[in-house]
């Protein structure tokens, strides 16, 4: 019996989706390439050259791909509880200091240690940062959109005041803190770029948290509470501690962000370092709808892109901007539905007030 | 003359099953014609497909004699085909014109003209004799409500053929006696009504034809005037079935539910629970009557945690349960089948074993240490896929791909399973098959006969007399009269249901008797 092809495509329509988004940006990319005059074949040449040919470059990829991924994850975990942390980048700042921090002051600790440790508490510092949207919006029903991205700004000018004034390198002219030790540094791989150990920990901790999501019982119960609050709340799980857990694991793995970037890249806090590497998250969540063994295609796809672009930029001359277009044209098509989700879980949160 | 709906050689493969197997159905203009069959014969999936929501794999359909290819819903509406689904689809906090309206509203210059809609909608509720209240929300409405804000909206999108899916199945007799009016005087007016249920009086009641579907197949169509429940029933499970067993007297324990004086808010005025006094003991089933929204709903949600107590206490096996958590309670020996099934009772895009396991997954030996076990939870989904005879039979598949019955069967077979002292049944056979009512009425008794306490909420006066050892009556959120079944007839149940007292309505009915 020949099964309806609509049928069988209804199930492939989330990755066709995306496939098409990506066509489309590709499209829209290569038109603008020639409307300026540019060379196609050369163009794309050096974009894939600037991703992955030589370990410089593909080293490149890979410094971009773990931030990319572990803050994709942090959104996507939230939004699995239907929570929606839009403030990963604060967390991020947070768990950066922390980072900077006990990177610096915990002396005599081997090197495996200290990086755990740090690690650790940096996660906990994102994590305590996310508690108090997770509270708001649990206790008092606070939008949790609303207050993640305003604490996002408290957190980059709270750090930005450390630094600038608390915890500052008086060595250096620019707000940065001191170096961390040489015990808490993440080593490098594919030198000379910057890329480190730290691609190692990221996939880790994705791994870690697909077997959260399908093998425990805390993973079902977020499942559970972001796809059917009310039956969440009838078989007799505490809906709203969830959405708090979901929230502070969120931050936890912000945090964690924001340390592999201190401990693997710079080696010490800089002031507003980021530069929405926190946002950026989003989008790869939005793109992999989610799923968490997406996660990682879609950052890697990310990923190569912005180090692309650098590369055509240089050997070229299209500026990466370009690329930059291409990327917002791909997630606009592809979000499109995925907001349109979004949407429709929070009106429903308003129009179930009795659930929680 | 020419049939107005004609449907012939449809076949239907989902990932899992063929659906439909061929199937020739065919209705006249202006006749009510039922289609009965067990859950999952693909009642909902033939009417899908005529309604473009799902295409045919084979097959050929015809409306007013014209070949059609049916797209999507808008093609069915352009050929004046409107559907009231089994599971509504209506936006709960948009308000009924809105639902209406939505993706047809009626534009002066590109702003939605309220007005005009507003008007158009209270034209066709008097038409057709369809009480609702426009300008409220749809959860403020009661289910009955919102199944007639569903067919308003099919008719005022045009349609000529009304497919009702398992209309009756959420609503009390009341609430069917006024549908059946509205099917009546749309039958008046020239509307063709394509009627689905498993209540066989109902379809006996109202139809002009039946076409008995049985595992993706038609059976046959009889001429209602011609046909017998028992003539049905046997096409429909090739077997004869039993629906009145009466159980044997039980052996009555000690109490195990206490309820002492509870009042609560209800959803409205009339169903806030009002010092509520029963006991439920081990042994013994006792059955909830009243008419829908008299505070039966609000009345489980006090039981199981989900509504707050103001006033009052519940005891369960001596253990006072007031206002704990919905987990907490079950942990002290409650279940809970919920009246609605699809909001509360599943998580629809969970797959049907997580959904069997959901309340037991805390425990060993499905979990331990917080770590689910996959061997223990397949093991546990396969016995009661088997057990409840839940089709199909593969666990792996997401709920939603079940139809309704099957749906139903998942929360039975949760919550029975959870071995609890005190079974809370709201509505518990509603949507499933003649068969399954069976089953699921005998494992009710089995439950009993095991010592379990049973608390019966059913709209369905026939099945709580069936059931139940003793009936308390429920009026305006009070509890009128508590009488054992042996006293209980359909007559001094309804009396009471209407707010009579219990020894007024023995008066009144000796009354009727004499005369
Ligand atoms: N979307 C779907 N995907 C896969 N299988 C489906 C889907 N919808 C229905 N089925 C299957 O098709 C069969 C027919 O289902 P259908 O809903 O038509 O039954 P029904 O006669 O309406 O039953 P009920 O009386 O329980 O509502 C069932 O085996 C069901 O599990
Ligand atoms: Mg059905």
């Amino acid at each position: 019996m020949k099964l309806n092809l609509l049928d069988r495509l209804d199930k492939l329509q989330a990755p066709l989706n995306v496939l098409v988004a990506v066509l489309i940006g590709f499209i829209i990319g290569t038109g603008l390439m020639l409307v300026e005059g540019h060379n196609i074949g050369e163009a794309y040449t050096a974009l894939f050259n600037g991703a992955f040919s030589g370990r410089f470059n593909f080293g490149g990829t890979l410094e971009r791909f773990v931030p990319l991924l572990l803050s994709g994850l942090a959104f996507a975990i939230s939004s699995k509880a239907s929570v929606f942390n839009v403030g990963v980048e604060g967390q991020l700042y947070f768990g950066a200091m922390a980072a900077a921090y006990f990177g610096y002051t915990i002396v005599g600790l081997p090197s495996f240690l200290h990086i755990t440790l740090v690690l650790l508490l940096a996660g906990l510092a994102g994590a305590l940062w996310a508690l108090i949207p997770g509270f708001l919006r649990a206790a008092y029903r606070v939008n949790e959109v609303c207050t993640t991205i305003m604490l996002n700004y408290v957190a980059i000018y709270f750090t930005s005041y450390i630094v600038n004034h608390l915890f500052k390198n008086p060595h250096i002219g620019v707000p940065q803190t001191p170096n961390i030790q040489e015990s808490a540094r993440l080593a490098r791989i594919l030198m000379p770029s910057r890329a480190n150990i730290g691609v190692y920990i990221a996939l880790g901790i994705v791994l870690f948290f697909i077997w959260l999501m399908d093998y425990t019982t805390l993973g079902y119960k977020i499942k559970t509470v972001g796809l059917n609050p009310q039956f969440a709340t009838y078989a007799g799980f505490q809906a709203r501690s969830i959405m708090v857990g979901a929230m502070v694991l969120s931050g936890f793995i912000g945090g964690i962000t924001g340390a592999i970037q201190v401990l693997g890249i710079h080696g010490y806090f800089l002031d507003n370092f980021s530069k929405s590497l926190g946002f950026d998250g989003i989008m790869v969540a939005l793109l992999a709808r989610n799923n968490l063994k997406v996660l990682p295609f879609v950052a890697f796809f990310l990923a190569a892109l912005k180090s692309g672009a650098v590369g055509m930029e240089r050997f070229t001359g299209i500026p990466r901007e370009l690329i930059g277009i291409m990327e917002a044209v791909i997630i606009l098509f592809a979000a499109a539905e995925a907001i349109i989700v979004i949407r429709r879980r929070l009106s429903y949160q308003k129009g179930g007030a009795e659930v929680v | 003359m020419e049939p107005i709906v004609k449907m012939t050689g449809i076949v239907k493969q989902f990932p899992n099953v063929l659906a439909l197997k061929g199937v020739d159905f065919s209705v006249e203009k202006g006749e009510v014609h039922s289609l009965v069959g067990e859950n999952g014969a693909g009642k909902s999936t033939l009417m899908n497909i005529l309604y473009g929501v799902l295409q045919p794999d084979l097959g050929e359909i015809y409306v007013r004699g014209q070949k059609q290819v049916i797209h999507s819903v808008r093609d069915a509406m352009h050929l004046g085909i409107g559907m009231v689904h089994q599971e509504f689809m209506l936006a709960p906090s948009m308000t009924v014109v809105e639902n209406i309206i939505l993706g047809f509203e009626p534009n002066r210059r590109s702003v939605v003209d309220y007005d005009a809609a507003a008007e158009k909608i209270r034209a066709l509720s008097e038409e057709y004799g369809l009480a609702i209240r426009p300008e409220s929300r749809i959860i403020d409405n009661s289910v009955g409500e919102a199944q007639r804000v569903e067919i308003i909206k099919a008719l005022y999108r045009g349609a000529e053929v009304l497919i009702l899916d398992e209309p009756t199945a959420v609503l009390t007799p009341q609430e069917t006696e006024d549908l059946f009016k509205v099917i009546r005087s749309l039958k008046e007016h020239g509307k063709t009504v394509i009627f689905i249920s498993h209540k066989l009086q109902e379809v006996l009641a109202i139809s002009d034809r039946i076409t008995v579907m049985r595992d993706g197949r038609v059976q046959g169509t009889l001429l209602a005037s011609e046909a017998t429940k028992e003539k049905i029933a046997t096409l429909m499970v090739g077997r004869e079935v039993f629906l009145n067993i009466k159980a044997p007297e039980g052996k009555r324990g000690g109490v195990v539910l206490d309820v002492q004086g509870v009042s609560a808010r209800g959803r409205r005025r009339l169903s806030d629970l009002k010092n509520v006094s029963f006991q439920v003991h081990a042994g013994e089933i006792l059955g909830i009557a009243g008419v829908d929204g008299n505070g039966q709903s609000e009345l489980v949600e006090v039981l199981t945690g989900l509504r707050r107590v103001d006033q009052g206490d519940i005891f369960v096996s001596g253990t006072k349960i007031t206002n704990l958590p919905p987990g907490e309670i079950r942990e002290r020996g409650v279940s809970h089948i919920p009246e609605d099934r699809n909001r509360s009772g599943l998580c629809a895009e969970l797959t049907v074993a997580e959904n069997l396991v959901a309340t037991k997954l805390k425990r060993p030996p499905l979990s331990k240490n917080g770590v689910i076990r996959g061997q223990a939870v397949r093991e546990l989904a396969s016995r009661l896929v088997e057990e409840y005879d839940i089709r199909p039979g593969d666990y792996r598949i997401p709920t939603r791909n079940l139809s309704g019955g099957n749906r139903q069967k998942v929360v039975v077979a949760r919550e029975v399973s959870e071995d609890a002292q005190l079974l809370i049944a709201a509505h518990p056979t509603r949507g499933v098959d003649i068969g399954s009512i069976e089953f699921i009425r005998s494992i009710l008794i089995a439950q009993r006969e095991e010592g379990k306490a049973i608390l019966l909420v059913s709209a369905d006066l026939e099945e709580v007399l069936s059931l139940s050892d003793r009936i308390a009556v429920m009026y305006e959120g009070r509890i009128v009269g508590i009488l054992p079944a042996s006293e209980a007839n359909e007559q001094v149940l309804g009396l009471m249901m209407a707010g009579g007292e219990y020894a007024k309505a023995q008066g009144e009915e000796e009354k009727v008797v004499e005369a």
